[in-house]
């Protein structure tokens, strides 16, 4: 296991192993799990827990979760990472693991979260001149305009800026 | 090419000077391949650099198919999810079903009923079968064996007609779901399944009659798209990328998930590293699949289909009739819906494109928090321009073809 200095808090949710590492040394703790074993990257993806009651309280707004795979032990393990701040920020781990890439430039598209140093953090999903990310939890649902439909002239619902 | 770049190739202009010098003698041409081109299995546009004919770098641009699934799923209730996941990998629904049941289950702590676990194998089978033959017919059209088609869809049809017997949908069954499956099996069902079982493997050696030793095909796939083991590993490649290049790796296998690891069955491999590998492991998933088909079917227990929690499935239609606790819980159930403990789980599943699963995230409401595909094609899509490159811009077809994405799943 990596060094505890870089662990805040561990735990298992619906038997899957999880620990939270401070933003800052989040590119540190997957390299030292890199090495370890966990060399496949499955997915890494936000979460927003804009007015979450399921907890007193939230270290951050965003959630930045990478979940890792060992595939010679088929050991599993979740790393969670908090950030605020708008844009949020955090050190890109595509120099890691390259499927981070894309999934990096999805979270970007869809949460707003800036990931340092990636190599070409643009959006992948959504088109390039659009404005706003649609999961975060405050872009509402049919927040687009719909083409093609007899209010389309009316229908603009969409935020200035999500 | 940087992501801006990519804007500056409009629609109306299809070709570009580079100003680069290639080996040739001649200078490098940007062209624009989609994204409705017919060959790119949806809607994938592609940003190729090209000396002469050869493939000098690849940009894949996607999100034309994206539908804001994983959106839409946080605005609806934890039950109503299950619709939406069918259509993000739209050849092979009930595998979809599964991943997002199986996370659900996972927070809920539920364990499904043997019957159920039997049924949801066969469904998922028989998809992974109908999703190798579209795969199949038209990667055959694109190699120029355009007859392939005919043969797969008949066979795919045949299956399409059992979701219908069995659910009531030729695609979109939705059958798999949190706690359960949609319904029981029919006799009829039963009867045309082993109907297919026995037909099945005959003609799957009609299409390798067809394919395996043709010279065109072999021509136009062995050598072709190279990805080494290594590279498939670290570019994070599941399925049959993964094990086209001799990676021994099938999560029905090494991570069993609703008793597979009670089926006697092998994992398809193939050294060749190249599209022809990958056909190779297809064809033969094929007809492992039959034989995990053959098993359910012999020994598909009896019992219930679903678990018996009224806090998470409806009762009974006769129930309501008779018990007030019934008409409560139904009611309850269709106007609020069940909530699922705060936390979050993760469950993966082999579809026939490789690992999907599902990540759900549960603040402990009636609606999902967060939902998260993990889309095979998203992932199997990076390895491409190491694939293609210094091939010639015709092998693409071959490789995206074999590839086997579905924009659908990759967009989401």
């Amino acid at each position: 296991m990596i060094a505890d200095s870089l662990i805040v808090e561990r735990g298992v949710s619906a038997g899957d192993a999880w620990i939270t590492v401070a933003s800052d040394s989040a590119h540190d703790a997957l390299a030292a799990l890199k090495d370890e074993g966990y060399r496949l990257l499955v997915f890494l993806t936000c979460v927003d827990h804009l007015a979450d009651s399921s907890r007193p309280t939230w270290p951050g707004r965003y959630e930045v979760v990478y979940q890792l795979r060992n595939m010679d032990t088929l050991e599993q393990l979740r790393v969670r990472s908090f950030i605020d701040g708008d844009p949020p920020h955090i050190d890109s781990v595509s120099d890691l693991f390259p499927p981070a890439d894309w999934d990096e430039r999805e979270t970007y598209d869809m949460f707003g979260v800036i990931f340092n140093g990636h190599p070409d953090l643009t959006r992948i999903l959504m088109p390039d001149d659009w404005v706003g990310h649609p999961l975060r939890r405050d872009y509402p649902v049919g927040g687009e305009a719909v083409e093609f439909s007899e209010e389309h002239e009316t229908w603009h619902t969409a935020p200035e800026k999500a | 090419m940087s992501g801006s770049d990519t804007g500056t190739i409009t629609q109306g202009v299809t070709v570009q000077r580079t100003g680069e010098q290639g080996a040739f003698g001649g200078e490098l041409l940007t062209v624009n391949f989609g994204p409705h081109h017919p060959s790119t299995h949806g809607v994938l546009r592609l940003i190729v650099d090209l000396d002469g004919e050869q493939v000098k770098r690849l940009k894949p641009v996607i999100g034309y198919l994206h539908t804001g699934i994983e959106k839409q799923a946080e605005a609806l209730r934890w039950q109503q999810v299950v619709v939406v996941t069918d259509r993000h990998d739209y050849l092979s629904p009930p595998i979809n079903n599964l991943a997002y049941a199986l996370a659900v289950e996972k927070l809920l702590g539920v364990d499904v009923p043997p019957r159920a676990n039997a049924l949801r194998v066969i469904m998922c089978e028989l998809t992974r079968i109908a999703s190798h033959l579209v795969w199949l017919g038209t990667s055959g059209i694109e190699l120029g064996a355009s007859t392939m088609l005919m043969y797969c869809f008949r066979e795919r049809d045949t299956i399409l007609d059992m979701n219908e017997e069995i659910s009531g949908f030729r695609m979109h069954t939705s059958f798999i779901r949190p706690g359960g499956v949609m319904a029981d099996a029919t006799p009829r069902f039963l009867e045309m399944l082993d109907t297919f079982c026995n037909k099945m493997p005959g003609y799957v050696d009609e299409y390798e009659a067809l394919l395996t030793m043709n010279p065109i095909f072999r021509s136009r796939t062995i050598g072709i798209g190279r990805l080494s083991a290594e590279d498939a590993k670290v570019l994070g490649a599941t399925g049959p990328m993964l094990r086209g290049s001799g990676v021994n790796w099938d999560l029905r296998k090494n991570m069993p998930y609703s008793g597979y690891d009670s089926y006697d069955f092998e994992v398809a491999t193939s050294d060749m590293c190249d599209c022809y590998g990958r056909y190779l492991v297809r064809m033969k998933e094929m007809r492992q699949s039959v034989r995990i088909l053959r098993q359910a079917l012999e020994r598909l227990p009896d019992g219930p289909v679903n678990i018996d929690d009224r806090k998470v499935l409806p009762p009974p239609r006769e129930e309501l009739e008779t018990s007030m606790e019934a008409v409560i819980h139904h009611f309850k159930l269709f106007t609020e819906g069940y909530s699922v403990p705060a936390g979050d789980a993760y469950a993966a599943v082999e579809s026939g494109r490789g690992e999907n699963g599902c990540y759900v995230v549960s603040d402990g409401t009636h609606k999902p928090r967060r939902v998260k595909f993990r889309a095979a094609s998203f992932v199997n899509l990076q390895p491409l321009e190491r694939m293609a490159l210094n091939h010639m811009v015709a092998d693409m077809v071959a490789i995206i073809g074999t590839a086997d994405t579905v924009l659908g799943d990759c967009d989401r």
